[in-house]
Order: C-alpha cells, then sequence, then structure tokens
C-alpha cells in the first residue's frame, strides 16, 4: 500500500485520516456535560417548574433556568434584521428566549439546562424534572395563522403577523396587469425543511480566568458572526469571546450565530472554571436546528400579445416559526425581491410579503434562503403561463432573456446584474440534454406503462453581498516556510483554504502548497463577512488578491536586487518576475530574506464587494411509475457560468451536492407538523 | 441509554434461566432493534443477556433435505452462504436486502424472528417457506409463530436455536423499501412448495406477517381481479392503506416474475 | 464497571466501561480516536462506521461489551505509517469529501465493500454505501473514489 500523493485539497489529509477536529471531539479533563429539556407541546403554559430533584442527582453541578440565565445577565437570541412594513410602521419582533419562561410555543424549544459530570449522568437526571404544562391550541399552519380563529402566539403580535413588507412599484405593475393580453397566476409551496448537516450541532466552552475570554468550540460561518450574536445571546462582550477555528461538519446556511446552547454554556464556563460540552443528538436537532424555507410564493405574471413580459407580482407568505430569529426576516423581505425577475427583462415588479408566526421551530437561512425558491416559483410560473396561453416554453423563455448587450442590467427593482448569459447556457444545456429527442424516449417510457417529463429552468443567484462594510484578509509569512492568511470567512467544506491557496499562487507566484488559510483568529481584528450565499470566494478571495498585490509591490525592490536589474526594468507575469532575459520566483525571493525583511513584507488586503450573479440552466428528465409512484432521475444536466472558476472539481462538487440537496427537497425533505393527536 | 447489567450467556439453558428470573431481562442477539430502543429509552432492562456467541448458534447446514439456520446466524452470512442460495433463492435474496450493510453484518435471524416487527423481512420468507421455529422447549410451525405485531407464540423464557426450512421448487421475495429506513412498505414472498402447494406471505403492509390466500390459490398465475383485501392494512405516516394494498399486488407479481 | 479488552489498529488496550457504553463513546472518549464520528441516533447515517472482525459496522449500535475480544480497525488504523490506503488516496484524488464529517464513516463502509466485492459495480457500490449518508457531496464522487480505490487495489502487487 505505497501511496505517497498529493492530495487534491489541502483540507484532506487530516480528514481521511481521522485527525479531523470537530466540536465534538475535544474532550477536556474534568469537563462538564450539558443536556437540555425541551418542550414536547407545540403550545403550552409551563405551570410547574420543579427541578429540586434534577439538582440533588449524584453529579449534576446545576441546572440552568431562564431566571438563573437572566440573573447572569444573558440576552435573547439574536434577530438582526428588521423592516419597515408596508405602511412605514416598525416590524413587531417576538424574540426567543434563551430558555422558556413561562410559555413554550414549539416542539423542542428548551426550556432548562442540566449541567452534569458526565452526558448520561445529565440525561439520567433531567428525566426527573417535574414539569406541568396547561396545554394550549396550536397554530401551525401558515396559511391559517393570520385568521381570527387562529391562537395567538405573542401578545403584542395581532393576527400572528410581524410584518408587512412590500418591494418595488405597485402602480406600473397593476397598470401592466390591466392591459395585459394574457396573464397567469401560480401559487406555489416551498416547503418546510431540514438542514441536516452531517456535523450535529455542538459547543463546547472553556473559560479562562486570567484572561476573561471564553473560547468557544462550535461548528459555525464565520468568527464575527458566531462572536457577535453570541455575545448579543449570552451578554458577554464581544472582546471577551474567541471563536475557535474547528473543522465544520457542514452549514448550509444553519450555522451563522448563536442557539441557546451557545450562550448557555458561555455562561457556565465562566461559572465553573471548567471546560463545559454540550453535544445534540440528532433527534433533537430535527427539532431545534432553524428550519430551512417554509415559504408560500403566490405569483402573477402579465404577458402582451406576443408573451413579452410585462410585469410580475408576488404576495408572499412567511413562516418564522415561533419567534423572530436570525435571518427569517431577511429571507422573507429582502432575499424574496431581489431577484424575483430571475434571469427575464421585467419592466416592472412588485411584491408583497407578510411574515407571520406559528407554533413551530423558528426558521433561517438554509441553501439559498429565498432566491432558489423565487427562482423556482418564477420558473413554475413561466412554464405555467406558456402552458396556460399556448406558447412554447423554450421561445417564451428566449424572447424574454437579458439581452446579451443589456449588462450590465439593473432591474425594475433595483437589483444590477452583471451578466447572465442565459441562451448560451440554454443552447448547451438542450445540446447536452437532447432535449430534441424527448418525445421519442418519451413514447418508449409509455410503451411500457411509465411516465417520462423533462422540466428546464433558467435562474440566477444574487451572491456576493454581506452586511460588513468590506473584506478583509492578512497574510504573514511565517517562520516555518508558509504564507499564513487569516481571514473571517469560515469553511464548512467548501475548500477555502485550497481555493484561496490557488488564488494566491497565480496571483503572488508562492506555491499553493505554502499557504495556509485561517478562518477566526481574533487577534488580527478583520472585517468581513461570513461565509453565506456563494460569497466567500469572490469576497473574500477578492480581499486575498489585494492582499497579493501588495505583497508584489513589497517583494519587487528584492526581486529587483535578486537579479540585479534596475527596479524599472522588472515586471511580474505568470507568477514569476522577469527582466532583461532574466527570471525569478517569488518563491526563491522570499526564502532568501532575512526575517524581518519578510515581517515587512505582511499586508491586510481589502475589498468591498457588491453582488455578483452566477446564474445556469439545469435540465431534469425524470421517469414515473404510475403504479407506485416512484420517480427515477434518468438524465441531470447542469450548465453553469460560475464566471472565474479556480478549481473545476471543486466547483463541480458545489454543483453536485446543490442539486442533490434540490432533489432531497423535492422528494425526501419535509417537515409536517399536526395537531393530531395520533400521526 | 438507561443503566443494566450485562452478561455473556454461558449456553441457552443459563440464558432461560436468566430471563426467567426477571421480567424486565432481555435477550441480545445483533442488537440491531434492541440497541437503538435502548438508546432512546423506549425501553428499560435491567438484565442483557447476550446470546450471539453461543457456540452452534450461528451454524448454517444442510440436514438431509432441510435447511437449518441458527438463530444467531447474521443476515450478511446467510445472504452469502451457497447453500441458501442453492436452496431458495428468494430466501438469499431477502437476507441480502435487510436494512444495509452495516446492519446485516450483525442483525440475526434468531433476533429478527423473536421481535416480529411488521415491517420486517424476515417473517415473510418463514411463513412463505413454512419453516418450523425450534427452541429450547419445542418446534413451532411457522403458522403458528405470528400472533400480530412484535408478538409471537414464544414463552418468556423461550429461546430460538433455530429455524428448519423444506426446501421449495421454486420462491422469490419482492420489497418496496421505504426510501429512509430501508424497512418493507410492504414485501412478498412467494414460494411454490410443491406442484399444487403455494405459500404467498405478506410482510410490511398490515399489522404482521400473513399469508395471502386469494394469491396462493392462483398457483402462481396473476390474475387481473386478484386484490390484497385484509382488516389492517396499514395505514400511516408512511403511506395510505390503498396505497399499501396496490403495492401488495405489484410485488406479487414482481415475485411471480423472478421464480427461481 | 466492566473491563474490556480491544485489539484496536494493531494495538491491545483494556478499558473499563459502564455496561451502557456504545463502542464508538468509548473509542473516541476512553481511547481518544475521534476520527470515528457520531451523526445520528437512529443507526442510519454510518457515520460512526468501523471494522469489527473484518465486516463494516455501526459502532454507535455496539456496546462496547459486545466488543470485548475483537479486532477492531478505525479510520486512524487504516494507513500504514505514512502510507495512506489506496482508498483514502482515492477519496481525495476524486474529491469524494467536502466537509470531511461523513468521510471516515465512508471510508471504512468501502474498505468492507471491497474486501467482500473487490470490482463492484455501481449498482454494488450504491448498496454497498446504502448505510452512510452524506450532505455536501451528492454522492457523484464518492462512487468515483470507490471506483478507483477498487482499481488501485486490484492493480497493487500481491
Amino acid at each position: 500500500m505505497n501511496a505517497r500523493f498529493t492530495p487534491s485539497r489541502q483540507e484532506d489529509l487530516p480528514l481521511i485520516t481521522g485527525q479531523g477536529h470537530f466540536t465534538a471531539d475535544h474532550n477536556y479533563p474534568g469537563m462538564l456535560h450539558a443536556y437540555v429539556i425541551r418542550s414536547m407541546h407545540a403550545h403550552a403554559r409551563i405551570t410547574q417548574l420543579n427541578l429540586d430533584a434534577v439538582r440533588a442527582y449524584p453529579g449534576v453541578r446545576w441546572v440552568a433556568t431562564a431566571e438563573n440565565l437572566n440573573a447572569l445577565g444573558a440576552g435573547t437570541i439574536a434577530n438582526p434584521v428588521t423592516v419597515k412594513g408596508k405602511q412605514g410602521e416598525d416590524q413587531i419582533q417576538a424574540l426567543m428566549p434563551l430558555l422558556a419562561e413561562d410559555t413554550v410555543r414549539f416542539v423542542g424549544q428548551p426550556i432548562a439546562m442540566v449541567f452534569a459530570v458526565s452526558a448520561l449522568g445529565a440525561q439520567d437526571a433531567a428525566e426527573l424534572a417535574e414539569i406541568e404544562f396547561e396545554v394550549l391550541e396550536a397554530s401551525v399552519d401558515p396559511d391559517k395563522t393570520t385568521l381570527s380563529t387562529a391562537v395567538q402566539l405573542h401578545p403584542n403580535a395581532p393576527r400572528n403577523v410581524s410584518v408587512h413588507f412590500s418591494s418595488g412599484d405597485a402602480e406600473p405593475v397593476n397598470a401592466a396587469f390591466a392591459k395585459a393580453a394574457h396573464t397567469s397566476q401560480l401559487r406555489v409551496l416551498s416547503q418546510r425543511l431540514m438542514g441536516v448537516p452531517m456535523e450535529p450541532r455542538a459547543v463546547v466552552a472553556i473559560h479562562d480566568a486570567a484572561t476573561g475570554v471564553t473560547t468557544v468550540h462550535t461548528p459555525h460561518q464565520g468568527i464575527l458572526g458566531m462572536r457577535n450574536f453570541l455575545a448579543m445571546a449570552s451578554g458577554a462582550s464581544p472582546e471577551s469571546l474567541k471563536i475557535d477555528a474547528n473543522d465544520v461538519g457542514g452549514s448550509f446556511g444553519l450555522r451563522g450565530g448563536a442557539y441557546t446552547e451557545h450562550a448557555a454554556l458561555v455562561l457556565a464556563a465562566r461559572q465553573f472554571g471548567c471546560a463545559v460540552s454540550w453535544v445534540g443528538s440528532r433527534s433533537e436537532i430535527f427539532l431545534s436546528d432553524w428550519h430551512g424555507r417554509a415559504l408560500i410564493l403566490n405569483g402573477e405574471i402579465a404577458l402582451d400579445a406576443e408573451g413579452g413580459i410585462l410585469a410580475i407580482r408576488f404576495k408572499d407568505r412567511v413562516d418564522a416559526g415561533a419567534y423572530n430569529c436570525m435571518m427569517s426576516t431577511f429571507i422573507g423581505t429582502r432575499n424574496l425581491s431581489i431577484t424575483m425577475g430571475g434571469v427575464y427583462q421585467v419592466p416592472a415588479l412588485y411584491m408583497e410579503s407578510e411574515v407571520v408566526y406559528t407554533n413551530t421551530t423558528p426558521v433561517s437561512a438554509y441553501r439559498g434562503a429565498g432566491r432558489p425558491d423565487i427562482a423556482y416559483a418564477i420558473e413554475r410560473l413561466v412554464d405555467f403561463a406558456a402552458h396556460e396561453h399556448g406558447f412554447d416554453p423554450i421561445a417564451l423563455r428566449r424572447k424574454n432573456f437579458i439581452p446579451e448587450n443589456a449588462f450590465p442590467y439593473k432591474t425594475a427593482n433595483g437589483s444590477t446584474i452583471d451578466t447572465c448569459l442565459s441562451g448560451k447556457l440554454l443552447d448547451r444545456a438542450l445540446e447536452l440534454s437532447d432535449y430534441a429527442g424527448f418525445e421519442k424516449r418519451r413514447a418508449q417510457s409509455v410503451s411500457q406503462g411509465k411516465y417520462r417529463g423533462i422540466g428546464l429552468s433558467t435562474f440566477l443567484e444574487a451572491s456576493g453581498a454581506g452586511n460588513a462594510p468590506k473584506d478583509q484578509a492578512w497574510g504573514e509569512f511565517n517562520a516555518n516556510g508558509f504564507l499564513y492568511v487569516y481571514g473571517v470567512t469560515g469553511p464548512s467544506g467548501q475548500g477555502h483554504s485550497t481555493s484561496f491557496a490557488s488564488i494566491i499562487e497565480k496571483a503572488l507566484g508562492w506555491p499553493a502548497d505554502r499557504v495556509r488559510y485561517e478562518a477566526g483568529n481574533a487577534k488580527h481584528k478583520l472585517l468581513g463577512n461570513g461565509t453565506g450565499g456563494s460569497r466567500s470566494l469572490y469576497g473574500a478571495g477578492s480581499a486575498i488578491l489585494a492582499m497579493c498585490h501588495k505583497m508584489l509591490e513589497s517583494i519587487k525592490p528584492h526581486a529587483s536586487k535578486t537579479l540585479g536589474v534596475d527596479i524599472d526594468r522588472l515586471h511580474f507575469e505568470n507568477g514569476v518576475w522577469v527582466a532583461d532575459g532574466l527570471s525569478v520566483s517569488t518563491e526563491t525571493v522570499v526564502d532568501a530574506l532575512a526575517s524581518e525583511e519578510k515581517t515587512a513584507l505582511n499586508a491586510l488586503g481589502e475589498a468591498s464587494s457588491g453582488a455578483t450573479y452566477p446564474n445556469g440552466c439545469h435540465i431534469a428528465e425524470v421517469e414515473i411509475d404510475p403504479t407506485t409512484g416512484v420517480t427515477d432521475l434518468l438524465h441531470y444536466c447542469a450548465v453553469d457560468d460560475l464566471g472565474q472558476v479556480i478549481s473545476p472539481q471543486l466547483d463541480r462538487g458545489q454543483v453536485h451536492g446543490g442539486v442533490v440537496q434540490g432533489w432531497d427537497k423535492r422528494f425526501v425533505n419535509r417537515w409536517c407538523t399536526t395537531t393530531k393527536a395520533s400521526c | 441509554m438507561y443503566s443494566f447489567h450485562y452478561q455473556k450467556a454461558q449456553s441457552v439453558a443459563q440464558a432461560a434461566a436468566a430471563l426467567s428470573r426477571s421480567e424486565a431481562s432481555r435477550l441480545l442477539s445483533g442488537g440491531m432493534t434492541l440497541i437503538p430502543s435502548l438508546k432512546h429509552r423506549l425501553i428499560q432492562v435491567d438484565e442483557l443477556i447476550d446470546i450471539s456467541s453461543l457456540a452452534g448458534l450461528s451454524d448454517i447446514r444442510m440436514e438431509d433435505k432441510h435447511l437449518w439456520i441458527g438463530a444467531g446466524a447474521t443476515h450478511q452470512s446467510v445472504s452469502r452462504h451457497p447453500d441458501v442460495r442453492k436452496f431458495s433463492v428468494g430466501l438469499a435474496e431477502l437476507a441480502g436486502l435487510i436494512g444495509d450493510p452495516q446492519v446485516r453484518a450483525r442483525g440475526t435471524l434468531g433476533g429478527s424472528v423473536a421481535n416480529n416487527d411488521p415491517a420486517a423481512d424476515y417473517p415473510a420468507a418463514v411463513l412463505g417457506l413454512g419453516a418450523t421455529i425450534v427452541t429450547q422447549k419445542r418446534e413451532i410451525a411457522a403458522d403458528a409463530f405470528f400472533l400480530g405485531m412484535f408478538s409471537t407464540a414464544l414463552a418468556s423464557d423461550e429461546i430460538i436455536q433455530g429455524l428448519r426450512f423444506t426446501q421449495p421448487l421454486k420462491s422469490a421475495y419482492a420489497k418496496f423499501r421505504h426510501a429512509a429506513t430501508g424497512y418493507a412498505m410492504a414485501g412478498v414472498f412467494v414460494a411454490q412448495m410443491s406442484n399444487d402447494v403455494w405459500r404467498v406471505a405478506v410482510t410490511g403492509a398490515t399489522d404482521g406477517v400473513c399469508r395471502w390466500n386469494e394469491a396462493e390459490a392462483a398457483a402462481g398465475q396473476v390474475p387481473e381481479d386478484l386484490r390484497f383485501v385484509h382488516d389492517n392494512v396499514l395505514d400511516d405516516i408512511h403511506a395510505p392503506s390503498a396505497y399499501r394494498a396496490n403495492l401488495v399486488q405489484i410485488l406479487y407479481a414482481q415475485a411471480i416474475s423472478r421464480l427461481a | 464497571m466492566t473491563p474490556i479488552s480491544l485489539n484496536i489498529n494493531g494495538n491491545a488496550h483494556t478499558v473499563e466501561v459502564q455496561d451502557r457504553a456504545l463502542l464508538a463513546d468509548v473509542l473516541r472518549d476512553n481511547l481518544k480516536l475521534t476520527g470515528t464520528h457520531i451523526g445520528c441516533d437512529t443507526s442510519q447515517c454510518g457515520c460512526c462506521t468501523i471494522l469489527m472482525n473484518g465486516d463494516a459496522v455501526k459502532s454507535c449500535t455496539v456496546l462496547a461489551v459486545q466488543a470485548d475480544g475483537a479486532r477492531i480497525t478505525t479510520i486512524e488504523g487504516l494507513a500504514k505509517g505514512p502510507d495512506l490506503h489506496p482508498i483514502q488516496v482515492a477519496f481525495s484524488q476524486c474529491h469524494g469529501l467536502q466537509c470531511g464529517f461523513c468521510t471516515p464513516g465512508m471510508i471504512m463502509a468501502t474498505a468492507g465493500l471491497l474486501s467482500n466485492t473487490p470490482q463492484p459495480t455501481d449498482a454494488q457500490i450504491h448498496e454497498g454505501l446504502s448505510g452512510n449518508l452524506c450532505r455536501c457531496t451528492g454522492y457523484i464522487h464518492i462512487v468515483e473514489s470507490v471506483k478507483q480505490a477498487a482499481k488501485a487495489m486490484q492493480e497493487l502487487p500481491v
């Protein structure tokens, strides 16, 4: 078994040999373990909370409740984004307490936490809790939750509405619909589902009394986001929290901020001076990881006689779950509007959305966070309009694609799309999928008693944006011969280290295998956005590119000295310093420098990246057995414009993963809530 | 899971004695059902008696014209054994479709049969082939063994030692797997035991494995109007009863087409 | 507490365990072999897969006491010193991992599959990994990794 090899990614070696460093892998001497007591009711008043027997159980060190967490200065789960309503009114907020106070509002809501010397011991002790509930009616259907007959979840939110939002200009849209030759309307459900990263949510916290800093190991998507939201939730100052950069087993949007367990563990660790650990079981994580999607999208399209799109309008219902947590407002307002014209040239756009409460797990960002949902709704709407009014669905699309000469294209509601060559992508996808031959293949399926269908979508995504004013990257040449690059964005499998190293090798001529990326070293006080909306390569990558350019400036004088040429005759091309037929690599130049000279090369790169619009055309062909309903995916074709491709293999992996999560959404992953006693 | 005391059984007799000492004691074989139940705290045991390494309990051998499969034989060993495949293709295939490879390396015939999960695969083969369940006390015919959901004719201290199968002329098993759990949403085992004797056993679709008399009467044919009718076709979060009944009919036809 | 003897990756270990302790927890917590992961509580995800007496099994569904006397291989024991196993090499070369959480289980399940079926068809690979879940890769590169590993192992000198 002689297998020395170059790994595909720098990240691979520890992960394929069992040397990964995931949160639950931390095992400190004397570590305490936590167990969460959760509500098994969707809606209930807590009439008795007697935890005496739990506290008295051997090995139990502490039991956290809302009362004692509040006494320690705890906050609530962050709700970072609020919007103004359609009439300019403030959004109603229902913030989630870390632990339930007198009312529980979703199955899985944390009520208390038991801290003991062993995880099993904490669970054993938890069973002795005497909790009594007055079970209340639950409102679980987002469609019905605003009816006057539905139970009200929060005293400050009549009709269970958090906000009624609008975006775009209603007047021209209404006018377009009034004069349109054809209109169509289609309501689609983007069902509530679960993100299910393979690594269960977990937190390990250790407090250093000497420095006053609590180190937190947890899967996250970027140190600043986790740190800031954890500060809000726990009441600790951001400077007193250090978020560790460890391996993250997937995130898909669910790990941008702190949950109850993060905040409670920080507060516990500060009391006990020893490490504290909480590792979720998959069952409780199904209940308590933020859920995804949960949107009802009601779209309408207005066409002229030739099929030109005159306007698109949406009326959406956004199920926030029981509380406003993290990104549900952002998803249900901004994210349902910024790409609501899709890849089409639409003169008038308007949307309204209602963010509502139900007795279900709070919803936050999951894989595209509203934008794939809108893309789906638009493509279904376009298809439906074609079907209703006798247009060929492909011709109808082509006719309305944003023309190639119109870029950068400003949409009717203010997004500026850099490029989106849908026609070219469509051509390629039609060819690869042998779209033209479909009817023949369908006839074959029919002759065998099966149904066969083909579906096409042309879509775009808004990526790259973020709330931080800029992204920063700090690079330093280390004594051990590596270029260490620090940033804010946190990987969860995307291959940040490998990708950033590739960028650096091309831009700086420094070998990729001598680059290391670390997310989360707070000492550098970097600004930047966490991972989300496919932004790291573009956002953090641009900052790293800027860092490389600064380093080139500093290296240039050294290179000219090495080559013995005038600095004006020197230029950098294809990763190498060249002048008068002589050449030298960055690596050689830097390796020869004294350590103070190397230190002087260290640089901060910055970039302010707005949104960019990767886009694609995907075609899926399926066969359905009408006797069982089983659907086979016979062929899937994905043609994507991803801008600058740093690593084709990594990009293919991302597309595969995304496509299969799309399959998962369609066939596998659906959260159902029923108020029936048995299911 | 809750605490318990674990012991490795020294013999079947000793295991039976331990069982009769306490109502909260259980046998442990492969553990593929028991351990997840314990982990979820659905059950609590005080004594766990491991019989998985008892000598002779995992044997697979021909005994004259019959096939003997020890209660401790793993699904993996059954599916791979050349004697089993020669004896009944349906039985070998069924064993290879249980759960997933890791589950098949541990789960046992005895454990599955004693548990009688209404969605398990083995009961369909055992009933479909009219096997005999041999315990340390007696021999029980399959037709008298399965009494409904998680219920069998076993006494509380009775331990399955193995099953004795009679060779069919032909057999086949067709299963519709639940995509997430791998259990049978429905499974149909068809066996032609002799020229005129057909047995058809259905699992997954009702409250326990059962024989389908109308299909047996069809004697290897698939009549147009053959319908699966039963008082307790399951209607649950996975499928409504009409869907399941329809599945049974489809799987019966599939099994017939694959008889070997 | 019960003392048990385990041979793990060629080394003999004696550990005192509670009867209810799972093998996965003993490997991770007592023996500090944290390469074996726990991803679910219904024995479905396969992240905890190890080889026990040559078979791929889910260590979260085995009591440590059941493993007394067993020969166990975990992901940490697959490589021989600095030389990685062809399965490990293949997973990296074919980009069969992204976040890496399911990877040890996938690799060990692959080891189990290939020991019994050295040249698996696609269908056999799908069945052979049916006890392992991944949320990142969409499985396509994983299947390629298994095929490449099978090929590499066939070409090994005897």
